[in-house]
């Protein structure tokens, strides 16, 4: 007790009506918790939509039924079909399966969930891919091997890129701020 | 349609304006003082400055029958200013909150008016004759976050509130002995003060950025920083809404938010451009803008001679001017206000902006 | 400009216009003052979630946006070592002098590179669109002035050891 040193004490983390302790849950509504094991169920239809050639159901299927109420790992599973569809669909289909998406009704709802999967897949780029971060030499001064080093996941990024590119055509700005305040996230 | 009268007063934000019932002085917040403009022929010409506080204004409003102004600032202050031979006299009111005062509003009775906090209250203050002063009641429960917007309905007594924590709220300011019991609506019967008559959030949960009641009051809208805007129907005292109709838009958030009819409301912000959404119970949905494309002005800039656009790349290196933004606000728009009504129908709205320009449009 | 740069500065380009939607807020922590809320993080309500904009693992954009705020952080590509020392020394002479850039921040966020910091107060006095248009062409000329620099580095390394290396000929 003697080392603790007092003026050191955030007394606002331990004062409840301080603006520090803000409830962030009262800015969501309620929420049903959803099972890692439902979600494994859901992806597994969803791949098979996908192996059938339904890339647009499979997507619109994924969209529909984020899984908000998961864990972490439950939502890496969600995140990683996203993916996987994002993955399948040709550059010149992504627009007009996204205009037709986003005038089906629930259309803007789902577009602005596919926006927070671009950003959370953009984000998730150290978790996937991190053994080819060491430079080869020590010193540096080879230019040959520069380029290729540096692009781990630059792959699946300018898919994302692309998407997000398309999306913001037809979604507008609205859809990137509504992933900023949306408290549920992906 | 005639094109919008612009006026631009200076280089600063306007946090803040109101018009004068005859509509020929106008009131702007501009940084720590509000500034009175007289308008001459087709001009506003600075004619009084209202000093006092010592921190941003954030909020001015002139009630149009007395023509009292309040103002109050992020100093924690509010300020009744009233005309006398020796020019504005301010009262302070005794708000009693501990952080900033965000925006004000007089009550369409004019016998009090609500203070928007970051002291997570809302004071309504009304005058007391015996000691007087401007005193206040606090609406307390269950705000949990800075108050960023409030707006009255027509009876005075409900009072529609927004805060940062996403929620928009309709409380009950009915104060004895200053208001007279009101008829009851669908928003409720009794109203003791700090009733609360509704609480709404949106499911994507930005902060209330404005409210408005309809002109009858029988609906409340409210814009929000999820781009959306939401309109809300009551149906009885006590009971879950009859209707709450809630569009995102692809745009950025609304600011400021008018009811020109009650079928359609005007709403602007981020985007520099005031926008017309048409609808009813059944559904909202955004029906343009009012900015017109045949502008004067606009046409120049397309048309450019080919000297002109040598002349630019000589001389500024550029190919075209891109530092002008294409709307007549050339920033985010702050507030909107209802300018010329007939027959309950808004016919007029003044607009002002953080690019300090004043804009009168006819709808 | 490469083909897959566009992409992703546009992708910046976009999710900064939208996070740059700032408001004048005043303190709910300590009356009569005014800060910027991503750094104070005193009420999580005004805080947004972070946006991150990656075109690989070595290059990315961490976006922080609050109501009267935005934090930028941008992390630059470096390929090897030499890179790394001149990003190293070039951020540290910019954020040196950050009074002269208004918007840069003095340190940068952990994991990344360089920091802005725009308040509301930057959005009100500039051109909106032309802040985003600055971090952008940032974004485009550093690359450029890293790979600028080492070339020169190298070129000034390899005649400096051929002067150094001539008397043992």
């Amino acid at each position: 007790m003697a080392s603790l040193n007092w003026r050191t004490i955030n007394i606002d983390a331990l004062d409840p009506d301080s603006p520090a302790n803000f409830d962030l849950s009262s800015l969501t509504p309620a929420i049903a918790p959803v099972s890692t094991a439902d979600v494994q169920a859901l992806a597994s239809q969803i791949r098979q939509l996908l192996r059938g050639g339904d890339s647009e159901g499979a997507l619109q299927g994924a969209l529909e039924n984020p899984p908000y109420g998961a864990d972490d790992k439950g939502k890496d599973i969600h995140l990683a079909t996203v993916i996987e569809i994002l993955q399948s669909i040709r550059q010149s289909d992504m627009s007009p399966m996204l205009s037709r998406i986003y005038s089906s009704p629930g259309g803007p709802e789902a577009l602005d969930v596919l926006m927070k999967y671009i950003y959370k897949g953009m984000s998730q780029t150290s978790a996937s891919s991190t053994t080819r971060n060491i430079a080869p030499q020590a010193t540096g001064f080879s230019q040959i091997h520069s380029r290729g080093g540096g692009e781990g996941g630059g792959q699946a990024m300018s898919v994302l890129l692309s998407w997000h590119e398309k999306l913001v055509e037809i979604a507008g700005p609205g859809s990137i701020i509504r992933v900023m305040t949306d408290r549920r996230t992906v | 349609m005639a094109p919008p009268d612009v006026h631009h007063l200076f280089h600063h934000p306007i946090a803040d304006h109101s018009f004068s019932a005859d509509r020929q002085t106008l009131a702007v917040a501009r940084e720590n003082n509000v500034d009175l403009y007289q308008r001459q022929g087709g001009k506003f010409q600075l004619k009084d400055e209202l000093t006092g506080h010592d921190k941003t204004v954030t909020g001015v409003d002139i009630a149009p029958n007395t023509g009292k102004i309040v103002t109050c600032s992020q100093d924690r202050n509010a300020y009744v200013w009233e005309p006398s031979p020796q020019g504005w006299k301010p009262t302070l009111v005794l708000l009693r909150i501990n952080r900033a005062a965000t925006c004000v509003r007089w009550a369409p009775s004019e016998t009090k008016f609500a203070v928007g906090s970051g002291a997570r209250l809302i004071p309504v203050c009304y005058f007391e004759e015996e000691d007087n002063w401007w005193v206040s009641k606090h609406i307390k429960k269950p705000i949990r976050s800075t108050i960023t917007t409030v707006a009255w309905h027509p009876n005075s007594v409900l009072l529609a509130a927004g805060s940062t924590d996403g929620h928009a709220r309709v409380f009950s300011s009915f104060i004895k002995g200053v208001d007279a019991r009101p008829e009851p609506s669908a928003w409720g019967e009794r109203l003791p003060f700090n009733t609360v008559c509704g609480e709404f959030l949106n499911n994507t949960a930005g902060w209330i950025h404005s409210v408005a009641f309809s002109p009858s009051g029988n609906a409340l809208a409210f814009a929000a920083h999820d781009s959306s805007l939401t309109v809300v129907y009551p149906s009885a005292p006590e009971q879950p809404p009859r209707a709450v109709v809630s569009i995102s838009t692809q745009l950025l958030p609304f600011m400021s938010l008018v009811w020109s009819s009650e079928d359609e409301i005007l709403a602007a912000g981020y985007n520099c451009e005031i926008y017309r959404l048409q609808g009813s119970e059944q559904g909202w949905q955004l029906a343009g803008s009012l900015e017109s494309k045949g502008r004067p002005g606009m046409q120049d800039q397309r048309e450019e001679s080919a000297l002109n656009m040598f002349r630019q790349m000589d001389l500024k290196g550029k190919v075209t001017d891109d530092t002008k933004l294409k709307s007549v606000h050339q920033n985010t728009i702050n507030t909107i206000r209802s300018f010329e009504e007939s027959a309950g129908n808004v016919r007029k709205i003044s607009s002002s902006g953080v690019d300090g320009r004043i804009v009168v449009w006819t709808l | 400009m490469s083909q897959s740069l566009r992409p992703y500065l546009q992708c910046v380009r976009s999710s900064l216009t939208a996070a740059l939607s700032l408001s004048n807020f005043a303190s709910q922590a300590s009356e009569r003052h005014n800060v910027p809320e991503i750094e104070a993080a005193s009420s999580p309500e005004v805080l947004l979630n972070p946006l991150t904009v990656s075109r690989n693992e070595n290059e990315k954009v961490l976006i922080e946006p609050s109501i009267n705020s935005v934090r930028i952080s941008i992390k630059i590509k470096q390929a090897d070592e030499i890179e790394h020392i001149l990003v190293h020394k070039f951020t540290r002479f910019l954020t040196q002098r950050a009074e002269a850039f208004f918007i840069l921040r003095r340190k940068p966020v952990k994991g990344y590179d360089i920091s802005f910091l725009i308040t509301n107060f930057h959005t009100e006095e500039m051109l909106k669109h032309k802040l985003v248009d600055f971090i952008i062409q940032f974004m485009e000329e550093v690359d450029k002035e890293i790979s600028e620099m080492k070339l020169f580095l190298n070129a000034r390394a390899r005649f400096v050891a051929e002067s150094f290396l001539t008397p043992f000929d």
